[in-house]
């Protein structure tokens, strides 16, 4: 329809403009991370900022070589955070979308006291869940291990997930439903092949969001893991201190971490969306 | 049949809160710190009192609901000017997406020390371009007074909560049936309007979501401000959790966190109700 | 399975186990056996971990134990040690104790005075106590069990346990990285002729490194050139307790108790002389201006970070300090100027043996070989700061460490013998958080040093009301 085109245009450029100028300033401090994990040390803290110097591979080079004054080598640190962020958030989508469902859909007693208590887990302070959740777990022998984490983190993010996919659901008009139900389809059927692929882009957000506040939780990782399960955040925080920050250390090794973070996302949301959308029933 | 269905959800939920809460409860009545648990005293109420009459909580939950309201605020308004020109299926949308992502993908602790940097009057980016290019004479000190450190704390958690606001607008309204607005625009509406009737509306369960997600995060926020300012200037960046952390797990006085710890959920507990209750009534966010 | 069959299973079972109980019950009345390997949890940076790294391999030579390094910056240390502790958990065998944290620790960390006098577990190194330089041992390593507030009553005489449990304190650790308030300078600047002719004729005497707070005044007014991009001093004047350390080194240099609590609960901070030492800290800030922009945002890293790039010409920090690759100058240290006494801030890291480590008497062998004078002597090389007398006289004996760190040792070796240490409080972080407070609203200029501690007062005295200490109301 060529003359809507037109009339929306010089809108829509202005409103892009705008958009991608606000995305390049917010780029400003991931430039700054960018440029200063491959400059010399000394260029570092500079006035003028030094944007011409030699650039050098040696920070990642410390970092992933373990010659970093902290005690272990980032690498294992990536692939704990990397196991942590993609079990817990298969362990949410799995666990969440049948309950998001059933909030949504199935009229049984108490669904709103149990989507508000669902919504209250998440109020809980951390930082005074951290100690009694270490006590508990040092007494079952749990510290330092896989599941000590994917539990929690699991629990943080899940009542995030369930209420996304909760308004996802609600949106998808009930006529669908009933037809398939109709044809003899089971719950789970319907679940699996009309709610499922009217809810990826529910589904993709959730779980991006889910992976990127596993592979960013800090505390708990802190107090429950010593070296066997030692997560990114973790790591990396080994580069601060009191006698000063490691800037090349510190901003090779996030560096790093947000790469995995991306191209994990990337490859979530390319996967989700052409797997699930594959015989989707409109 | 429902109750299967949440029942392994409820179930991990149940095992990450149930022991926490119980315990809490439990040593909130009590004054003892971890480490001595001989000295432990029962003090029934006495540490609920102490939390509530002291002047510098009352502060820090004042600071703490200004920071909330400030960054959600315009969190939720960027995070809606980004969704919307970002959800259509284009290549550079999927480019724009992607980078927006960034800032929610670096670490919490990493992004407050390079803004900490940035902010640095001597050797920050912002001070320098900003004297280079005339526009202030003499360098700001970011952290050293108390209103441009609050431009910096809210500047911090908007620039990186603003794609997770914007990323559950972005699902939404690539989740919604499109026959509504075609439908407008064949009936001559222009863009804007478009939008502001047919596609908010349709929106506004998403934003009440992102809302509620995003605030009940935000009162939680700790790591970032407390390596930005340390609660400063003096106490004005002091928000509820650096007060926990240090009562907490810095001095370990488990009794008076605990206390804190049941207040703030408390009074969390009441705004969000409050929320829903409003939100509910203007969207299908509860039906 | 029958249940006459499964009763009798149960039976054998408790029978084994009770068999097998008293088997190593009494195994344990034997000398304790050899680890394979014991864990240290240590500070990364903070207390020097590449130093302990560096002996490493001569621990495993001369215990025969491999040695297991944890290190974490220094909150999330904390946090970790506290933790491990409050869950009463036996992973860590040796962890590193900072001296603010120990009057909360006591409980939880073994007394050494026993392990001291025992020739048998002295048998691979010789703790020579005596020398420990006595104010850092004292402050670092003696508590009283039952009033944790207390420090010892004389912290100059030479350590001897008798007289320590004669006392009734007791010995948790052993120091290893003592670290206090030091001020380094560019000598470059100060021994440039240029600079010492104009000093000379502005102020009519000689440019020296300031000895007296009066003498630091006009010193630094000299060098602070903003245009040039150059002030006097940096100062750690940020919302924390790095500006408590700086605020308690002048209070005992105008001559009150550097400690700003005393043992008896005196409110030395609040005293006059508490007021004036703020007032000057103020001034120089926002009187005499002598520091750079974002000073009362500074934390330790700053101060550091500020100084090697060269903005400053003075500094007082806790360690040595390196000039960054641009910036061309020479680095020499002296002690903390003084008025009517000298007290610089200082604290100890310790190595203390888990109670509940299943390899205490191993560990305390650990820990006696770690903080021994061999080993301290190696870990100078990788900057440690000694806690031993012998210690410091062999890095004055050391013409490479000279060349490198110019007069650090002999400087930090001196300022640690006059030292002054923290307050020994149960909820420590708490009263350093109001009174660093007070500091800061003074230091950027929002409350007049009088009304801050003024307010900073009734706040102190609540809080220790609610640790449980007794504190009098006046």
């Amino acid at each position: 329809m060529p003359d809507i085109d037109s009339k929306r245009m010089p809108l829509k450029v202005a409103g892009r403009l705008v958009v991608w100028g606000s995305i390049v300033a917010a780029l400003v401090p991931l430039i700054f991370m960018l440029i200063t994990s491959i400059k010399p040390t000394g260029d570092a803290q500079t006035i003028p900022p030094k944007w011409v110097f030699v650039p050098t591979l040696e920070h990642y080079e410390a970092v992933f070589g373990g010659q970093t004054s902290s005690s272990q080598a980032f690498l294992p640190l990536l692939w704990h955070s990397a196991i942590v962020a993609m079990c817990s958030t298969a362990l949410t989508i799995l666990v969440g979308l049948p309950a998001a469902y059933a909030l949504a859909r199935v009229r049984f007693k108490g669904r709103h006291f149990l989507a508000t208590w669902i919504l209250s887990t998440i109020m809980f302070p951390p930082i005074v869940a951290a100690i009694p959740v270490f006590i508990i777990a040092g007494q079952l022998q749990l510290i330092d291990t896989y599941p000590i984490l994917i539990i929690p983190y699991t629990a943080f993010n899940l009542p995030l997930v369930v209420w996304l996919l909760r308004s996802f659901i609600a949106q998808i008009p009930a006529e669908i439903e009933d037809a398939a139900r109709v044809d003899g389809c089971s719950r789970i059927g319907v679940l699996r092949k009309i709610i499922l692929p009217l809810v990826v882009p529910g589904l993709a957000a959730g779980a991006t969001l889910s992976l990127i506040l596993c592979w960013n939780e800090f505390l708990f990782a802190l107090t429950l893991t010593r070296s066997d399960v030692k997560t990114a955040p973790v790591g990396i925080n080994e580069f601060t201190g009191m006698f000063g920050t490691q800037w090349g250390n510190l901003t090779a090794a996030s560096t790093a971490i947000v790469a995995p973070i991306l191209v994990m996302t990337l490859v979530l949301r390319r996967r989700l969306i052409s797997g699930l959308t594959l015989g989707a029933v409109k | 049949m429902g109750w299967s269905l949440v029942c392994p959800a409820v179930v991990i939920l149940l095992l990450m809160t149930i022991a926490p809460t119980i315990y809490l409860l439990q040593s909130s009545f009590f004054s003892f710190t971890l480490l001595n648990p001989e000295l432990k005293r029962f003090v029934g109420l006495q540490n609920f009192v102490q939390v509530i009459l002291d002047p510098t909580i009352r502060h820090g939950i004042l600071v703490t609901l200004l920071f909330v309201v400030l960054a959600v605020g315009i969190e939720l308004i960027a995070g809606l000017i980004l969704a919307v020109a970002l959800a259509p299926r284009s290549l550079g949308n999927t480019i724009g997406s992607t980078v927006l992502l960034l800032p929610f993908a670096v670490t919490p602790v990493v992004s407050a020390l390079i803004w900490r940097q940035l902010l640095n009057p001597n050797y920050g980016w912002v001070d320098y371009y900003l004297q280079r290019l005339g526009i202030i004479g003499r360098p700001i000190e970011w952290l050293s007074s108390a209103p441009t450190a609050w431009v910096a704390i809210v500047g911090l958690d908007v620039w990186q909560w603003t794609p997770f606001v914007a990323l559950i607008l972005m699902a939404g309204l690539q989740g919604i049936p499109k026959e509504p607005q075609e439908a407008a625009a064949v009936d001559g509406a222009n863009a804007w309007q478009t939008f502001w009737h047919v596609t908010l509306p349709q929106l506004r369960p998403f934003i009440a979501l992102a809302v509620l997600l995003r605030l009940v995060e935000a009162f939680k926020t700790f790591g970032t401000v407390q390596i930005l300012t340390g609660g400063g200037p003096g106490r004005a960046t002091e928000l509820i959790n650096l007060t926990l952390y240090r009562i907490g797990l810095q001095d370990f006085q488990i009794g008076a966190a605990a206390a804190l710890g049941i207040l703030f959920l408390i009074l969390l507990s009441i705004i969000v109700s409050q929320l829903l209750q409003v939100l509910g009534k203007n969207t299908e966010l509860l039906e | 399975m029958q249940r006459r069959d499964f009763l009798r299973l149960v039976a054998c079972a408790t029978g084994t186990a009770v068999f097998g109980g008293t088997l190593s019950s009494r195994g344990a009345k034997a000398a304790a056996t050899k680890p394979q390997k014991l864990n240290l949890l240590y500070a990364t940076a903070e207390a020097d971990s590449e130093a302990v790294k560096l002996v490493l391999p001569d621990f495993a030579s001369k215990l025969g134990i491999k040695l297991n390094l944890e290190t974490f910056p220094y909150a999330a240390l904390q946090q970790k040690v506290f933790a491990e502790l409050a869950s009463s958990s036996a992973f860590y065998d040796i962890m590193v104790v900072d001296t603010p944290w120990m009057p909360a620790l006591t409980n939880k960390i073994e007394p050494l005075s026993s392990y001291l006098k025992n020739p048998q577990l002295n048998d691979i190194t010789d703790p020579e106590i005596k020398d420990f330089i006595p104010a850092v041992f004292y402050d670092a390593a003696v508590f009283n069990p039952k009033k944790s507030h207390l420090h010892f009553p004389d912290s100059n005489a030479p350590v001897d346990v008798a007289e320590i449990e004669k006392q009734g304190f007791e010995i948790y650790g052993l120091p290893l990285q003592a670290n206090v308030l030091t001020l380094a300078y560019r000598k470059d600047l100060f021994e440039d002729p240029q600079e010492q002719q104009a000093f000379q004729s502005k102020y009519g005497k000689p440019l020296s490194v300031p000895e007296t707070w009066d003498d630091f005044v006009p010193v630094a007014e000299f060098f602070t050139r903003p245009d040039k991009r150059l002030y006097g001093t940096t100062l750690m004047a940020g919302s924390g307790d790095w500006a408590v350390d700086d605020f308690k080194t002048l209070v005992a240099c105008w001559g009150a108790d550097g400690h700003l609590i005393t043992d008896d609960f005196k409110m030395s901070f609040a005293s006059p002389e508490g007021v004036a030492a703020l007032t000057f800290y103020s001034d120089l800030i926002n009187k005499q201006k002598v520091t750079p922009p974002g000073v009362t945002s500074f934390s330790w890293d700053d101060v550091a970070d500020t100084f090697n790039s060269g903005l400053t010409a003075m500094a007082m920090n806790y360690h040595d300090m390196k000039l960054n690759s641009g910036v061309k100058g020479e680095v020499a240290y002296a002690m903390v100027p003084k008025k009517v006494a000298s007290g610089p801030h200082f604290g100890t890291w310790i190595l203390s043996v888990n109670k509940f480590s299943k390899n205490k008497e191993w560990a305390y062998r650990a820990v006696a070989w770690l903080t021994g004078a061999e080993a301290q002597t190696k870990m100078l090389e990788k900057q440690l700061h000694p806690s031993r007398a012998s210690v410091y006289k062999e890095a004055a004996a050391n013409s490479s460490l000279q060349k490198d760190f110019a007069n650090f040792y002999d400087v930090l070796g001196k300022s640690l013998a006059v030292g002054v240490g923290r307050a020994r409080l149960s909820n420590y972080f708490d009263v350093s958080k109001v009174i660093a407070v007070a500091v800061n609203n003074a230091a950027t200029g929002s409350q007049k040093p009088q009304a801050a501690l003024d307010a900073a007062l009734p706040q102190v005295k609540e809080m220790l009301k609610q640790a449980g200490y007794t504190v009098a109301d006046n």
